[in-house]
């Protein structure tokens, strides 16, 4: 192996381990940085939408579980805040 | 966001919209969560889904108006939602305002900011000292 190739793999394990510091950091430990990569990159999307931008409509059900009713029929009278989230 | 909620329903609809779990135990599980006794499985079907919802609602005594993505995750895919992120619509269906992916930037005060700048400012006494009591993502004071 050449002296090249000794120096690219060492800064690539190197850069490796930075980011995998860097992510156990962020989520809170090694355990955490797993479930960050395994369970959550793929779910995050930053999407297209902007300020300005027509408001999607999608379909949500009530609590009840039956009913349903649309994002769309709750804007046009007043500002509406949307409060996405879950409860873990 | 209850607050903000409490602070502005006179002038602006507030929904909150139920969206995939964020840490269910038979995924990304977080230490916070047993302590508080959230422990769910990520919903397979719309049934589990408004099970958990219902279960937050009736925990929280949650004032907000709510709504339940389908389990196939169209609200969710139009507004990049998940885990959690805000948005204002104005009175024409466009987007006023587009928070941050949470958690990391996921700001209640950005809201209270753009309610603020057009129906005035509510100004309140500083919180008291930190609560034990439990603290959802959706439940969040702030």
């Amino acid at each position: 192996m050449t002296l090249f190739w000794k120096w690219t793999i060492a800064v690539f394990l190197v850069l490796l381990l930075a980011a995998f510091l860097v992510l156990c950091k962020m989520a809170g430990s090694p355990k955490d940085a797993y479930g960050m990569v395994r369970y959550a990159f793929p779910h995050m999307h930053r999407g297209t939408l902007k300020v300005g931008d027509d408001a999607p409509d999608a379909r949500l059900v009530a609590l009840d579980g039956s009913d349903h009713f649309h994002i769309r029929e709750r804007t046009g009278g007043r500002p509406l805040v949307i409060i996405f989230g879950s409860y873990t | 966001m209850v607050q903000i909620y409490n602070d502005y329903k006179d002038h602006a609809d507030f929904l909150t919209v139920y969206v995939r779990e964020a840490h269910p135990t038979d995924e990304w599980q977080m230490k916070s969560n047993v302590k508080d006794d959230v422990c769910y499985a990520q919903p397979k079907t719309l049934a589990q889904r408004v099970a958990i919802a219902n279960d937050f609602i009736k925990r929280f005594n949650y004032p907000i108006a709510f709504g339940i993505d389908d389990i196939n995750n169209a609200a969710n895919d139009a507004y990049a939602a998940w885990p959690e992120r805000l948005y204002v619509i104005d009175e024409s269906g466009r987007i006023a305002y587009r928070g941050g992916m949470g958690p990391f930037h996921y700001d209640p005060d950005e809201v209270r900011a753009w309610l603020a700048a057009r129906y005035g400012a509510v100004k309140h006494d500083p919180p008291p000292a930190a609560s034990s009591a439990p603290v959802a993502s959706l439940g969040s004071p702030k």
